[in-house]
């Protein structure tokens, strides 16, 4: 919770929420439909990070009921670890205020979502939003919060001990939303969340419908991510600033060997050197042209190892192709994996898993995007994976009209260059471009491998049949002629000219 | 052949078939060859027979595993057929296939699988009770005794019926009880043959007519054939000017090479009286030009073993020379009797 306060007070005396409500398309929240959506998809994420943290199976309730045609109440549950009682007004009642911004992969990144769901809702229907939360011993909390849209700060309505609540965190929001044109997007969201994180169970529950469970298809905790420090070349300038503002005053060499990643005495040294730069002098001295200066060197210096990536977590091969084989019972799958690679000194992971079914194709093939495990499921056609997926000549790779195949990609990297704060589109950056190329081709290799076997399994599979049909009318007017009662059987013969089994 | 052996035959296939499955092999069949490479002609008899090799179809092989059960089904067909008494054409059989889940892609499947059956077992398919849908006729003064079951004993005269009897399985297995008749002429039109009625030349030459109508069943050699050993009667065949039907004189001598595999079907000494290219000049028969087709024929006979004689040399080379044909109804010319009263009498003993 320490980085929380970084990046928030900075924002404190403007009126943050009132400017992201004001651009609330920006955010997702642009129409009655999305803004159901988005609730729902920022409330279930913080309760699948919250899990991942405390390495617990995440057992989620998602429930929507209609109160009247477009009063909605959504509730969801999880049981996470709860959080500390102290930050739950400020986490869901200021803009900007979060404890993901640490370097790792992370679903959340701008500790802005739910308080845009409670100020949605807040707006739309007047009502505040109610958080129960568990945390540690002892008895359960409740708070009802509104957002003071002027100041940017929470106004606590109500907060006192829940007795009745036992586990995890609980948010009731009620919201003005278009249920009837959302509902498929928020199935089609949860069930590729419970492809991307397989060991998850979600519950959806619609009014008086029976409930919807999606996942679980696996029992492996993922290893949380390690928080790491940055990697130099992700220094730009308003991230130097922002470490050596936050600092206290150090030489430039310590500086550089604490703050960063990759760069030792002897990097630091060899680097300042390259700068002309003396070791000793103290980070309060630097002038901004300095910093700039430094900013630069650190971005295009390629004396520096390339970036860890212990802080990624990838879905993994293993977790992938047990959630999609349980999806796509009868489908062929292949998993590739690309990286780990830089953009911007931020270690970025690839990978992707390609499903062949015998559906007829709609679009072919048709991609399903993710970033880091969160599905993406607006604003496909700008995105960087459909870019790079459209620039593969998927002919070549044998995709055609007689089986359907899905591209399932995650990106998955300590900085997701999201086009907008909606975080449903990823950024054209060249480097991410031509490694999600890369992977597509290996994709395409592995689809075509799989499809001449699928042809020829299916061929022989067919030839068997045609065969064993034959033989069995050989077997039953050879009886016939003989005269005898019973037909012989003739699954053994077969089974053994086929080498079956 | 009695039908007793045809029905062991067949129940030999079954047996085969059975006992292989059941030890865990895969049938086979061993098949007399029947293509063109093992169809030999046999100089000294002057027909086509079989050679000595055969073909092996494996059920364990895909390419045959089909054809296999076709086999093996036509078989129970015509083993049921057997113990029924009943006969079926061969278009019969093609049309209840279907109902047996067996599959032929069209008739000329059906008819080449059971001559496949005829090879395996050396036995044509009318002892199985298989006739091809067209049957020809006959006419003459002949006393037949029927063997099929229910008429067994009851005989027949063959002038019974002003249109000819058609021949079929019930006279195909007729035994001849008696015969007034002295010669058997064949002629090739239906036209022909009910004017040679109507004129009563079989009684003027004292023939057996028989209708051929083209290439004939096997059934209709089949019976010229007995009555031609049974009777001695000598044979003549009367067909039209060309090269066509030259051939149907000849596969009547000397048999052809899809039927090779079966015997007794030949008449060697039966005579071809023509129409020849001498006839069609020295009676000024009304004719037409050769077509290409026809002329192409010519030479394929040319080159044909039962055509490497003089006689038949001379034949094809006079219609080569005059490049003309003529049908038997071009008699007519001279008025409706002139083929009896003159060219039959010119050409008949
Ligand atoms: N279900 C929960 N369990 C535990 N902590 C939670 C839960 N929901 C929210 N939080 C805490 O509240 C903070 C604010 O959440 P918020 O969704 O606004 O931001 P975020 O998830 O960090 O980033 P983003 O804007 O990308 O969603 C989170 O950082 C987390 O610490
Ligand atoms: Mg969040």
């Amino acid at each position: 919770m320490t980085e929380a306060s970084l990046v928030g007070t900075e924002f404190t005396s403007i009126s943050v929420a009132e400017f992201f409500y004001r651009n609330r398309q920006m955010v997702g929240f642009g129409n009655p439909t999305q803004a159901v959506y988005s609730t729902i998809r920022e409330l279930v994420e913080n309760s699948l990070d919250a899990c991942e943290d405390a390495k617990i199976l995440p057992e989620i309730n998602v429930i929507i009921r209609r109160e009247s045609s477009d009063l909605l109440l959504i509730e969801v549950s999880d049981n996470g670890p709860g959080m500390p009682y102290q930050f739950v007004p400020e986490a869901f009642g200021k803009v900007l205020f979060g404890s993901k911004y640490g370097l790792r992969h992370k679903r959340g990144t701008f500790g802005l979502g739910v308080t845009m769901a409670v100020l949605y809702g807040q707006l739309t229907t007047n009502y505040p939003a109610t958080i129960i939360t568990k945390h540690g011993q002892g008895e359960a909390n409740e708070f009802r919060l509104l957002v003071d849209i002027k100041n940017n700060t929470p106004i606590i309505e109500y907060s006192g001990p829940n007795s009745s609540h036992s586990i995890g965190t609980k948010v009731t929001l009620k919201i003005r939303g278009d249920l009837k044109r959302s509902k498929l997007r928020i199935t089609e969201y949860l069930r590729l969340t419970s492809v991307s994180t397989p060991h998850a169970q979600i519950t959806l529950l619609i009014d008086d419908n029976p409930p919807i469970q999606f996942g679980r298809y696996s029992k492996m905790i993922p290893t949380p991510p390690r928080i790491s420090r940055p990697h130099p070349r992700s220094a730009d300038i308003e991230l130097l600033h922002h470490l050596i503002s936050n600092n206290n005053s150090m030489t430039l060499k310590a500086f550089l060997v604490d703050t960063f990643q990759k760069c030792g005495t002897k990097t630091a040294t060899r680097f300042l050197h390259f700068l002309s730069l003396n070791p000793n002098r103290t980070t309060e001295s630097l002038t901004r042209d300095e910093i700039v200066r430094i900013s630069n060197a650190l971005r295009n210096y390629n004396g520096f190892d390339k970036p860890e990536s212990q802080c990624l977590s990838p879905i993994g091969k293993d977790s992938l192709m047990e959630a999609l084989n349980r999806l796509y019972p009868s489908a062929s799958i292949k998993y590739e994996i690309r990286g780990p690679f830089e953009w911007n000194g931020h270690p970025t992971i690839l990978e992707g898993a390609v499903v062949i079914t015998d559906s007829t194709p709609a679009e072919n093939p048709s991609l399903i995007r993710f970033a880091n495990k969160v599905p993406l499921l607006y604003d496909a056609s700008d995105d960087v994976l459909t870019l790079a997926m459209k620039r593969i000549n998927w002919n070549r790779y044998g995709v055609d009209t007689n089986s359907q195949v899905l591209l399932f990609v995650n990106l998955c990297s300590t900085r997701i260059p999201y086009r907008e704060a909606g975080k449903q589109s990823i950024a054209a950056i060249p480097a991410i471009q031509s490694e999600a190329e890369l992977l597509f081709k290996t994709l395409g290799r592995a689809i075509k491998r799989e499809s001449s076997s699928i042809r020829r399994s299916k061929r022989n599979a067919r030839k068997m049949r045609e065969f064993s049909k034959y033989f069995r009318l050989i077997a039953r007017y050879g009886a016939l002629l003989a005269s005898v009662e019973t037909t012989p059987d003739t699954s053994k013969l077969v089974e053994s000219l086929f080498e079956v089994k | 052949m009695s039908k007793g052996t045809s029905i062991d035959a067949l129940t030999r296939i079954g047996q085969d078939i059975v006992e292989s499955i059941m030890a865990g092999r895969f049938p086979v069949f061993d098949i007399p060859d029947r293509r063109t490479g093992n169809i030999i002609f046999d100089t000294d008899e002057q027909e086509y027979v079989i050679g000595p090799t055969s073909v092996r179809r494996d059920s364990s092989n895909i390419r045959h595993v089909k054809s296999f059960a076709q086999l093996v089904w036509v078989a129970s067909f015509a083993k049921e057929l057997l113990k029924n008494n009943r006969t079926s054409s061969l278009r019969d059989l093609y049309y209840s296939s279907e109902a047996f889940d067996i599959e032929f892609a069209d008739q000329a499947e059906s008819d080449r699988i059971v001559g496949d059956l005829e090879c395996l077992t050396g036995l044509p398919r009318e002892e199985f009770g298989i006739f091809p849908e067209e049957r020809s006729s006959i006419f003459g003064r002949v006393t037949m005794q029927y063997t099929v079951k229910g008429y067994e004993g009851k005989t027949v005269d063959l002038t019974i019926s002003p249109d000819g009897l058609p021949i079929g399985p019930a006279l195909m297995t007729a035994e001849p009880l008696d015969c007034k008749a002295e010669l058997i002429l064949a002629v090739e039109s239906g036209g022909m043959f009910s004017r040679l009625i109507e004129t009563r030349a079989w009684e003027r030459f004292n023939a057996v007519l028989v209708q051929l109508g083209g290439q004939p069943p096997r059934a209709t050699r089949r019976l010229i054939r007995r009555l031609h050993k049974t009777l001695d009667l000598p044979v003549y065949i009367f067909t039209d000017g060309d090269p066509w039907g030259m051939h149907i004189a000849r596969v009547i001598m000397s048999g052809s090479a899809n039927s090779a595999h079966i015997r007794e079907l030949t008449v060697p000494t039966a005579k071809w009286m023509g129409v020849t290219a001498d006839d069609i000049v020295s009676y000024s028969l009304p004719s037409e030009p050769m077509t290409n087709a026809d002329l192409k024929r010519l030479d394929e006979l040319k080159n044909d073993v039962r055509y490497n004689s003089s006689e038949w040399l001379h034949h094809i080379n006079a219609f080569k020379d005059i490049r003309m044909k003529a049908e038997q109804q071009a008699f007519s010319r001279y008025g409706i009797d002139y083929v009896v009263d003159t060219y039959l009498a010119d050409k008949l003993p």
